[in-house]
């Protein structure tokens, strides 16, 4: 089997006494989607955010195709081959979409104005809101804002996709929309590794499930096992409650 | 009040031509001080909120120097003391500059009025949400590149009103240049009262050119707003939700 896009190996990290990540391991191989969920405070953030090495770490390491994090001398090259999308999409207001878009491709990758506009397009038609391409992000839905950033990921044509509960800050009827768009890219082959709560959809596109609570991975199964019988009670009483709205 | 005016003074030379050179002068001066200070103010706002420990010290320690001492102590300062403590070549050639009264104000006004703005950008760059610096790195932009296209261009447009009154701060400190020999406008017209004993007059002229200026500077600046707000984050005259 070829080598996993994204390998954690043992990591840990804490904030002086709080121990964020206790002995994280996982792999995530060429076109698997991963979701990853638990309660708030559990590191599920934090694990994606050490991943991309926008959060240093003190024990073990991550390889992002083959590359250390820890031993990373090139962090921007690293973090190209990464999309992130983020809980609050983190589009920059003051830029149009285009130019939210298209400013990695040109000032960090070094692509011409129109390869970084062709590209833009391209995953904007992707994402389907190609005509909110020159408005800015305050003129824009939460759903749309969030396409745009999902797109602005995409336009650096990443390895692979981290999803930071990418649908958390958004109204029940946009949650869809986002989510659609993430189906579409896992059934065309993205690498991702997704936080999220959203239990339809993991059922749905993720290959595995990942629960994790108080920075540990409690259970870590294919996806029909993690819902049908989850092996830890904290799972079950997880899931119980998420799934058992009342 | 018995006080013949003769307002036709003005245009007779050599007034005239004083005044064209003092409003002049007064105008790139406040202009080649703003430009200076804007970009001293951006580095050092930029030193204070960065994670390193040393930098945030020398932000703290050049506005804290620069802001609090009067201006006009700076002046002298650069003046007189400092010169003497630079290398015996650099104050040779400096002595040798033709208008070193010019350059000392320039750079008195922009140092002083950098410290200020450095503190306005501080707050500004504070205000914006982390998250809009994780997005930039997490898309390869270099720390440097993600304040410079990203966090800066943002703070600045929270921040046009705060500038456009330290523009005006900037372009009024211009007349504290006369202390050290500068011949801007309110020194003309101290010269143009000792020579024709018509200060109203000439005080006039001197009021009236920072009036119309700053007027002009408080349309330009409020263009400057329209054209730059953040389309859907601040609207003018409405509170931000």
């Amino acid at each position: 089997m070829s080598q996993p896009i994204i390998r954690v190996e043992n990591v840990g990290l804490r904030f002086d006494s709080f121990v964020a990540l206790d002995d994280v391991s996982l792999a995530v191989n060429a076109g698997q989607c991963i979701v990853i969920c638990g309660p708030s405070g559990s590191g599920k953030s934090t694990l994606l955010r050490c991943i991309n090495g926008l959060e240093r770490f003190q024990k073990g390491d991550v390889w992002v195709d083959g590359v250390s994090v820890r031993g990373c001398q090139d962090l921007p090259k690293l973090r190209r081959g990464v999309g992130m999308v983020f809980q609050h999409f983190e589009l920059y207001p003051h830029m149009t979409v285009l130019e939210n878009i298209t400013l990695a491709p040109i000032k960090a990758k070094g692509l011409s104005r129109k390869q970084a506009e062709d590209l833009a397009f391209h995953y904007l038609d992707r994402v389907g809101i190609v005509d909110q391409a020159q408005k800015h992000p305050g003129r824009l839905s939460g759903g749309q804002q969030q396409r745009a950033a999902i797109a602005r990921a995409l336009a650096l044509e990443p390895k692979a996709m981290l999803f930071d509960e990418p649908t958390s800050a958004l109204d029940p009827e946009m949650i869809a929309e986002v989510l659609y768009v993430m189906r579409d890219l896992a059934q065309g082959g993205m690498t991702m590794l997704v936080v999220t709560h959203e239990m339809g959809f993991a059922r749905e596109v993720a290959d595995e499930v990942i629960f994790m609570d108080r920075g540990r991975i409690v259970e870590h199964a294919p996806v029909d096992e993690f819902f049908s019988t989850p092996r830890a009670e904290r799972t079950r009483e997880f899931l119980n409650k998420i799934l058992l709205k009342l | 009040m018995r006080y013949e005016f003769d307002w036709g003074l003005l245009w007779r030379e050599p007034y005239f031509g004083w005044i064209v050179e003092g409003v002049l002068t007064t105008f790139h001066l406040a202009l080649l001080a703003w430009v200076l200070a804007l970009c001293l103010g951006i580095v050092i706002g930029v030193l204070r909120v960065t994670n390193s420990r040393v930098l945030r010290a020398i932000g703290t320690t050049y506005v804290e120097i620069f802001r609090n001492i009067p201006l006009i102590v700076q002046l002298f300062l650069w003046l007189y003391v400092v010169p003497q403590m630079l290398p015996r070549e650099f104050s040779f050639w400096w002595n040798r500059l033709d208008n070193v009264p010019y350059w000392t104000a320039m750079i008195g006004i922009s140092f002083y009025t950098s410290a200020r703005l450095a503190e306005q950008i501080r707050s500004a760059l504070r205000a914006i949400p982390p998250g809009q610096f994780k997005a930039g790195l997490s898309t390869g932009l270099t720390q440097v590149q993600v304040y410079r296209y990203v966090i800066v261009p943002y703070a600045l447009r929270i921040i046009i009103p705060a500038l456009t009154s330290e523009f005006l701060t900037v372009f009024k400190n211009t007349a504290l240049a006369l202390t050290i020999g500068v011949i801007e406008i309110t020194a003309t017209t101290r010269r143009i009262e000792a020579w024709s004993f018509r200060g109203i007059e000439a005080y006039t002229v001197a009021s009236l050119t920072y009036i119309a200026t700053t007027i002009l500077v408080i349309l330009f600046m409020s263009w400057l707003e329209r054209r730059y707000q953040i389309p859907g984050l601040i609207k003018r005259g409405e509170a931000r939700v």
